[in-house]
């Protein structure tokens, strides 16, 4: 894939592969101004698909990565209590004691609306906070502008920016939140898909490792009784491994002698699971 | 203008609103949508919020654009429409007026009549627009698609090409792994237990105390003192109690399985107990039950705050429950009947609950559910059970 954009569409990535339901939602989303909620099986590029749009419009990313114990008002942005304190004991800083807004801290939601030019905002993994904040937060994304309070002031977007959400919840978000975001799930991808998301790391990949490799990735994700399935990340973190060892020899790889298993399975009973079932494999 | 397509959605139980309708009619109009493939992925990203519900959606589109006509909607379909968006703006005025691209003041001063008749011209002048493009939609979905590809089973996951047309697309029913029917999952489970914490300061004091901090710093006669707070972190007690015995509870183990392997995921202080059919003198800290066992009277030794949840089907002959010597176990000889043992277990920790993975309504069939239910709030082992166990269980005594 090569970086494009043309008339401000969205069309791929340099480092991302890019299907084409996936750029049509993310087109539409865009130009009805909506933010899009994108859920599925950790692994299947969520958090990557705002970068990549960063990267193939030009624009900015901001990240926030939602916290458990996060409230609204820290995405928005912060009033430094402790440093106006300070500076009005000791006296010895260029900032204006008497001034709030010298104080004032742009969050990541606020330096997404006070950016001079348009910015794809990513909220990462939203389902780890509350649902108070999650409806909160919409609020502030449907109508643009936020308040703070100490100055009395309303912060106003500049440019709307645009909203990707990720989550990894099994359960559905809260009804509004639901209403005023275009969703998607993005499914595990298929081997064909694989293969190129392969390529696009490795570029002079030979055919042997990569035909293999993926073939037994799959096979590895149908393990009996593994918690946690290895993912795209791990599939690549693997072939980097094979690539480096100066030993590895790809027909091995056939006759069912897999190394580094640990890179693929992160938990020890996942790991002892698959080393069992691999070493049954080569009998 | 797809009205009947909408209406086939909410139909089948997909909670489509007239809210997000009206804004895939908004694209619809802004040119956003030019083929049959991209009304599927449009109308699906903008309609149907829930990967759940994605099975559904392909078979409804999949039945409602194989080989079909697209028709004119009738004076009688816009009127209920036309209703729904009134019930729509009711609830929520300022979100419709957005979505309908015009001025909330303006509509406000009609009356429910006149506002009736607005949306309905509104929605006539839509068709006539979208004629032309309906119909594009129409002929592109029906002409080249056959009948031939139809797999009923399997999930096509992810998806690369697609030079198929949407309905095929739709006719493969990626999405079949993900509707609603399944079992309860970890993922769910811990979603239901999240509420279930009693945070509690620990760890290095990093968090300022502004109140503490400005009364300090007054009393030192405006010399700045700082005090810093430790942060909250969950510390919940708690006690899972198993009955792992007998077949009555072997259906329900891999359900119990779960919760299990997520509770202990979950609490920093987790102690599983296992019993069979009811608790006796002792609770058993090993699943085999006879190893380690735990006697019921030294529970009074631990925080009464801590949660005690007791899962089983507390299905059993009611002599195990009432008779001194109850226990079908030879070696297990007791002098105290069961019920009197879970009383003291009810008494002795205030939030405690039964979970019973039998259905509510098998519950009066079994006199020994009821004889429990007397003794401990019981919920269903599911994940409304649970949710409303937690409530129960944070909720002030």
């Amino acid at each position: 894939m090569k970086v494009e954009s043309t008339n401000g569409m969205f069309t791929g990535a340099s480092k991302y592969v890019l299907d084409e339901e996936l750029a049509k939602i993310v087109n539409i989303s865009m130009a009805l101004e909506m933010p899009l909620l994108l859920k599925g099986e950790p692994g299947t590029g969520k958090t990557m698909l705002a970068h990549a749009i960063a990267e193939a419009l030009h624009m900015r990313l901001i990240v926030l990565n939602v916290k458990s114990s996060m409230k609204l008002v820290e995405a928005l942005y912060q009033y430094d209590t402790l440093t106006r304190l300070n500076d009005s004991r000791f006296g010895d800083s260029s900032r204006n004691v008497s001034n709030i807004e010298d104080y004032i801290r742009m969050g990541r939601i606020g330096q997404s609306f006070v950016s001079d030019e348009r910015v794809v905002l990513l909220i990462d993994e939203i389902d780890k906070a509350d649902t108070d904040f999650q409806d909160d937060m919409l609020d502030v994304l449907d109508q643009m502008e936020f308040d703070i309070i100490e100055i009395d002031k309303t912060i106003r977007a500049k440019n709307r920016p645009v909203i990707v959400i990720t989550s990894n919840a099994k359960k559905d978000l809260s009804d509004p939140f639901l209403g005023r975001c275009n969703f998607h799930h993005i499914a595990f991808p298929e081997p064909d898909m694989m293969r190129k998301i392969v390529t696009v790391h490795f570029p002079d990949i030979s055919r042997d490792l990569l035909e293999n490799s993926v073939k037994v990735f799959y096979g590895m994700r149908e393990f009996r009784g593994v918690e946690k399935k290895p993912a795209t990340r791990e599939l690549i973190n693997w072939i980097r491994a094979l690539e480096a060892d100066p030993d590895f020899k790809v027909k091995n790889l056939i006759k069912g002698d897999i190394p580094y298993l640990g890179v693929l399975f992160k938990k020890s009973p996942d790991y002892a699971v698959a080393r069992g079932t691999v070493s049954r494999m080569r009998i | 203008m797809f009205t009947s397509f909408f209406y086939l959605l909410r139909h089948v139980g997909i909670p489509v609103s007239p809210t997000s309708f009206l804004r895939l009619q908004k694209a619809l109009q802004e040119g956003l949508i030019i083929s049959i493939d991209d009304f599927y992925t449009a109308a699906r990203a903008i309609l149907v919020k829930s990967e759940r519900y994605f099975d559904l959606y392909d078979q409804v589109f999949a039945h409602h654009f194989e080989g079909a006509e697209l028709e004119e909607p009738d004076e009688f379909e816009l009127a209920r429409v036309a209703q729904a968006l009134l019930e729509e703006w009711l609830k929520n005025p300022k979100e419709l007026a957005e979505a309908l691209g015009v001025d909330e003041e303006s509509l406000s001063k009609l009356t429910p009549e006149e506002l009736l008749q607005y949306f309905l011209d509104r929605l006539k002048e839509q068709t006539g627009e979208h004629h032309g493009g309906s119909k594009w939609i129409g002929t592109g979905g029906t002409s080249p698609v056959g009948h031939s590809g139809f797999h009923p089973g399997g999930m096509r996951v992810g998806g690369v090409s697609r030079n198929k047309s949407a309905v095929k697309v739709a006719m493969d029913r990626r999405y079949r792994d993900y509707s609603q029917e399944g079992p309860l999952t970890q993922a769910q489970i811990g979603e239901a237990l999240k509420r279930l914490r009693n945070m509690i300061p620990v760890g290095p004091r990093d968090e300022i105390n502004i109140d503490e901090t400005i009364y300090q710093t007054m009393k030192n006669a405006g010399e700045i003192e700082i005090v810093f707070d430790r942060s909250l972190k969950n510390r919940l007690k708690v006690i899972l109690a198993i009955d792992n015995g007998g077949w009555s509870m072997d259906p329900y183990v891999e359900v119990v399985q779960t919760l299990f392997n997520h509770a202990r995921a979950q609490f920093k202080e987790l102690r599983t107990f296992f019993f069979h059919n009811t608790i006796y003198d002792n609770l058993w800290e090993d699943p085999a039950r006879y190893r380690k066992p735990h006697k019921v009277d030294e529970l009074v030794r631990l925080d009464p705050e801590t949660r005690f949840i007791i899962v089983g089907d507390a299905s059993m002959a009611p002599y195990e429950l009432m008779a001194t010597d109850g226990s079908i176990h030879i070696e297990e000889r007791t002098f105290k009947p069961s019920h009197e043992r879970l009383r003291f277990i009810a008494a002795t920790f205030p939030y405690a609950v039964w979970l019973n993975p039998k259905m509510e309504e098998e519950w009066p069939y079994t006199r020994t559910v009821g004889m429990v239910r007397d003794i401990f709030p019981m919920f269903e082992l599911t994940i409304d059970g649970l949710e409303k166990a937690v409530n129960y269980m944070m909720g002030k005594k």
